[in-house]
């Protein structure tokens, strides 16, 4: 259901998709492969280059210019050189992370307890096909097993000994015990004495640049370096998007793209698009108490004809809580003409041919008209007049999958009447 | 670093380990050298100056469920980068965490992740897990407690836990652990009421620059006595190094010797310069009390060194037992299983089912105590 996608924010190298094990090395470990972190402070580094004098191949007397790279910090002066890593000579490729130092004890470790949790399985898949067979009592098989497998010494004697379900399959074990070679692990061996803190720890004073804080201690778990002068960077760490789908209808809501540049918007359902917009054109003087006319415009953004009620808000209104002022809306519905993209290039466009009352509307151009509202301001304080009204328009889904109805022809998509609460700021009071 | 990631073993994808402890969170993938972040345990709330600590058992359940997912998430989406659904969880836990949270975080991450499996291990027995020894006398210094638990033969012996508070709530660079004699002589200047004994010498203050302006003057004195807390004994004697022994006293004779000489000291705190020095002298002081003198035959201590830091030894332990993927099925707790029975089994809840009664079935794990901690040779 998710896919997921890398976004490499630094170099914007690419975006790749991974649903399959991918054997790309740098999106294994999440890291960029060319892009590093300054230890000190987190931000990206740039490699810059310098021109060092060095002995030509052939001959070493005679020197010549050769570029040398290291990587330095923009923000905080960290260069690659204050921890003593040598400059390259090629640009990008040649800088690596450091090496755990336990590595390998770790993958002994890991190669020893794999052996024993293969035994494991084998014992496990061993009791199942015991038990299909169904030849001893279940307690007796179930305990005993549990008894050896926890004192048992693990060598393949052992195996073979008592217990009579793991006899009874004697001839198997051993035939699978000489075939595999027998991984042995020296234990740890533990230490009388640990290293005490050194004398000067008590009388030396710290000088803190030396000393990594917390933060960048913990960046780099495998060696957690105490000095500054150990902070290696480390690869940088990417970012990763993912896709979205809607639990219950499966749609899907965003979906990451492979190049970062081609991502467009494809949210379609914008309100913006679909509700007729409010604007305010002209505002007289506004008087305390006395009522003056504003002008609004309501333009409609989509291409069929739209039909718009106007109605104050009653005493109760929750969303009603900014108005000062009280408000006379036109009570007629007022009509918009549909949106028409080709409108302004087609000069014989017809008049449309709306009833329109002088009173209420001032002009009509293609989709948009203007039309008065009446304002009384009620306070008198220096805030801004705001009056608020509610506006209820027909809304049709276009973008709606449209089911053919049953006579074959295509049925238009039902108008829903959609209401919303419209506030406006006009102004201060006329002074 | 393994090149191959997505490739185990058995075909399966590795598992993640997540070590959730009460200041750090150490969290990675099976089968590598280290964790690959260590983040602090907290969340950050847009609005909020403070932030939330995560690991916190007084809160009630829907608070954690929502701190503890918006937390997961994080680890997720912001670190590992990786699908809940495609990878099996390891948790390193402790023994004393409360069900309670437990039971909230499985519910975390079956319902809101949808894990394939999630498997509890205890972070002693993955301690011992990292040195390739089977019995040794584990001791965790975290964030908030320290805690003591020896484990035989792989089998933690429970009876013998020991737990004080004590911990590194405030881990400072520039504070160290003294050694023996200072310390005992710095307890005897604070504990003397003629005050005849002088102190030592402490050591140079430091200026500490914060958020770039303020300047936080410590003082020496501060630097090398806060530690001491940690082995002060109270008033029923108790400190850091006495419950070693302590925990000694409670095992079986017999295991002792093997125990003694096998100490593994894991946790944060005990990164701090001079501890480990600083805990061996005063287990070999403490011993010679009578106390101890009188039951304790051996007097031989010996520890060990993990390869990993401290701090993320535990970590390293799951690390390897996750990538043990021919077992890490059977162990761990299904989604499946999560959906019928609806709760975890715990090592001291009864009610889980014992073994025998299901097997048949071949639905139901055994519980976690007799199965998870015991290991075939």
């Amino acid at each position: 259901m998710h896919a997921e996608s890398f976004f490499f924010c630094c170099c914007l190298w690419k975006c790749v998709c991974v649903r399959r094990r991918s054997t790309v090395a740098s999106l294994l470990r999440r890291r960029c492969a060319n892009c590093f972190d300054c230890p000190c402070c987190m931000h990206t580094l740039s490699t810059r280059a310098t021109n060092i004098p060095a002995p030509l191949a052939d001959d070493p007397t005679k020197t010549t210019m050769k570029k040398a790279y290291y990587l330095a910090c923009g923000f905080c002066r960290w260069t690659s050189r204050d921890v003593g890593m040598a400059d390259k000579s090629v640009a990008s490729g040649g800088w690596q992370e450091p090496e755990n130092p336990h590595a390998q004890r770790i993958s002994k470790l890991i190669e020893y307890y794999q052996q024993l949790a293969h035994r494991e399985k084998q014992e496990r898949d061993r009791k199942k096909m015991a038990r299909r067979r169904q030849c001893m009592p279940l307690a007796f098989s179930q305990h005993t097993i549990h008894v050896v497998e926890k004192y048992g010494l693990g060598t393949r004697l052992q195996r073979q000994r008592p217990g009579a379900p793991i006899s009874a399959l004697a001839g198997l074990s051993l035939k699978e015990g000489e075939d595999q070679k027998e991984i042995t692990i020296e234990p740890a061996q533990a230490l009388d004495e640990v290293e005490p803190l050194p004398e000067d720890c008590y009388t030396r004073p710290i000088s803190l640049p030396e000393v990594t804080t917390l933060r960048q201690r913990l960046l780099q778990p495998d060696f957690q370096p105490a000095g500054a002068s150990q902070l290696h960077p480390r690869h940088k760490h990417l970012l990763m998007k993912r896709s979205l789908r809607c639990r219950k209808c499966e749609h899907n809501l965003s979906k990451p793209e492979f190049n970062p540049t081609s991502i467009k918007f494809k949210i379609q359902l914008v309100a913006v698009s679909y509700i007729p917009e409010v604007r305010i054109m002209s505002i007289p003087n506004l008087r305390h108490t006395k009522e003056s006319q504003v002008l609004l415009t309501l333009t409609n953004p989509v291409e069929n004809v739209t039909h718009v009620t106007l109605a104050a808000c009653e005493e109760e209104d929750p969303d009603d809580v900014n108005s000062t002022a009280k408000v006379l809306v036109p009570s007629k519905e007022l009509v918009l003409a549909g949106k028409d993209a080709a409108a302004e290039y087609d000069e014989l466009a017809e008049p449309q041919d709306f009833q329109d009352d002088p009173d209420i509307v001032a002009f009509r151009k293609s989709n948009k008209i203007g039309f008065f509202i009446k304002v009384i301001p009620q306070k008198e304080d220096d805030s801004d007049v705001t009056v608020t009204f509610r506006m209820r328009h027909d809304f049709r889904n276009l973008t709606a999958p449209v089911r053919p109805s049953e006579d074959g022809g295509d049925a238009a998509p039902e108008a829903i009447w959609l209401t919303h609460h419209v506030e406006l700021r006009l102004g201060p009071l006329a002074p | 670093m393994p090149i191959f990631d997505g490739l185990g073993s058995g075909g399966e994808k590795t598992a993640i380990v997540i070590d959730l402890g009460a200041a750090y969170t150490k969290c990675g993938f099976a089968g590598e050298t280290g964790p690959r972040f260590i983040i602090p345990s907290e969340i950050r709330k847009p609005g909020q100056q403070q932030a939330t600590k995560v690991v916190q058992y007084n809160i009630n359940t829907e608070e954690l469920y929502a701190i503890l997912k918006e937390f997961i998430h994080i680890l997720y989406f912001r670190h590992l980068l990786v699908n809940p659904r495609d990878r099996r969880v390891v948790i390193i836990e402790s023994i004393l965490c409360p069900s309670h949270f437990r039971e909230t975080l499985t519910k975390v991450f079956f319902k809101q992740f949808e894990v394939p499996s999630v498997l509890f291990a205890p972070s002693h027995l993955m301690a011992i897990m990292t040195l390739g020894i089977n019995s040794a006398l584990v001791m965790d210094c975290g964030y908030t407690e320290t805690l003591v638990l020896p484990i035989y033969e792989c089998t933690p012996i429970l009876p013998a836990w020991e737990a004080l508070p004590l911990g590194g709530k405030a881990i400072h660079k520039t504070c160290f652990v003294s050694d023996l004699q200072r310390g005992l002589q710095i307890q005897e200047a604070k504990f003397n009421l003629e005050g005849t004994a002088e102190r030592p010498a402490p050591p140079p203050d430091v200026d500490y620059p914060l958020d770039g302006e303020k300047i936080l003057h410590v003082k020496g004195s501060i630097r090398d006595s806060v530690m001491e807390i940690l082995f002060e004994q109270d008033n029923e004697e108790k400190s850091v190094a006495s419950m070693i022994l302590d925990a000694l006293v409670k095992c079986p004779i017999d295991t002792r010797k093997v125990l003694s000489e096998n100490l593994v000291v894991i946790g944060g705190t005990a990164m701090l310069p001079g501890f480990l020095h600083r805990l061996l002298a005063e287990i070999r002081l403490l011993v010679e009390k009578p106390k101890y003198s009188d039951v304790l035959a051996s007097k031989n201590f010996r520890i060990h060194s993990p390869p990993a830091k401290p701090s993320c030894t535990a970590w390293l332990g799951g690390a390897i037992f996750g990538a043990l993927q021919d077992i890490l099925g059977s162990r761990s707790v299904s989604r499946d299983h999560y959906n019928q029975t609806g709760r975890i089994p715990d090592w001291c809840c009864l009610s889980s089912p014992p073994p025998e009664s299901f097997y048949e079935a071949g639905k139901t794990p055994p519980p976690l105590m007799k199965r998870a901690y015991s290991m075939e040779k």
